[in-house]
């Protein structure tokens, strides 16, 4: 428990965060990455390529009301940031996102280069 | 003699010096054990319905409130229960995922993820007007005090 994060503004910029939990599966012609989004909005997740960067963050706006008295205290009073380095070659502009019940998707389809091709023998 | 830089190390900085070695751990048990947090997610790895996830609980003026992160699952598959006081939260998760081979004859692969926890509250709530609400992959259960719990007022004859 942190005591000291409830007070800190809303939108105080340096907030802790912590790295969500997720997944990466790769199928025939894109990657899928899940990635754990608990407590956040779709309007407070941010998700950027840059270079062969990908970066997610969500942030968590939710604070408990000033009069509730926590009792027991688990969840990380923090944002989530998660950077993953794309060693593989993606289509930038086709990336797609979709948010459901805190379980953000991302659809990272791969780039035509490295689309596996079956060659035909010919002779 | 100095080896390492240290003024970009995670570690120099007092303010976040926790922050960055624990990300830095988190960072480090997923590579050296990649399929440790995949078993994670489907609650395999500590075994059938002892899966774990965050629990929150506050107390409010008329009521306890818990917040469970539970993200993914469908708001039919999550289950709220109060028996003698204990709180218990339960996910169950099935999910059936065909092949995307095209053409072949597509293979069913089932999917269970099974989650549990209880928690005793502080005094006998209204068990009448638990309410819950699903929203971001977030549970919030309220539970109202029950009415003679509710702090009164009580006028003392002072002799």
């Amino acid at each position: 428990m942190n005591i000291l994060t409830k007070k800190e503004p809303q939108t105080a910029t340096p907030r802790r965060t912590i790295l969500p939990r997720y997944d990466v599966r790769e199928e025939a012609d894109a990657f899928t990455v899940t990635i754990d989004l608990p407590g956040v909005e779709r309007s407070a997740v941010e998700t950027a390529v840059e270079n062969e960067t990908l970066t997610i963050f969500g942030r968590r706006a939710w604070t408990p009301p000033a009069e509730w008295t926590p009792l027991h205290r688990e969840s990380a009073v923090a944002d989530y940031r998660l950077t993953l380095e794309l060693n593989r070659r993606v289509n930038h502009e086709a990336i797609r996102a979709e948010l459901s019940q805190g379980v953000l998707t991302l659809t990272l389809p791969k780039a035509e280069a490295v689309k596996p091709r079956k060659i035909e023998i010919s002779g | 003699m100095k080896i390492i830089r240290y003024q970009n190390s995670p570690l120099y900085n007092p303010a976040t010096c926790f922050t960055g070695l624990r990300e830095e751990m988190d960072r480090l048990f997923d590579v050296a054990f990649p399929t440790l947090s995949s078993l994670q997610r489907e609650g395999g790895f500590l075994g059938e319905g002892l899966g774990d996830f965050p629990i929150d609980l506050y107390q409010e003026k008329n009521a306890y409130v818990v917040r469970a992160e539970l993200p993914g699952f469908r708001k039919e598959d999550l289950n709220v229960e109060v028996a003698d006081g204990i709180l218990t939260v339960t996910g169950h998760q099935k999910t059936e995922k065909k092949s995307d081979e095209k053409g072949k004859d597509s293979s069913v692969a089932t999917q269970e993820r099974r989650v549990s926890r209880s928690i005793s509250l502080p005094e006998h709530i209204d068990n009448d007007k638990i309410g819950a609400t699903y929203e971001n992959g977030v549970l919030t259960v309220t539970l109202p005090k029950r009415e003679e719990v509710k702090p009164k007022s009580i006028a003392i004859d002072v002799k």
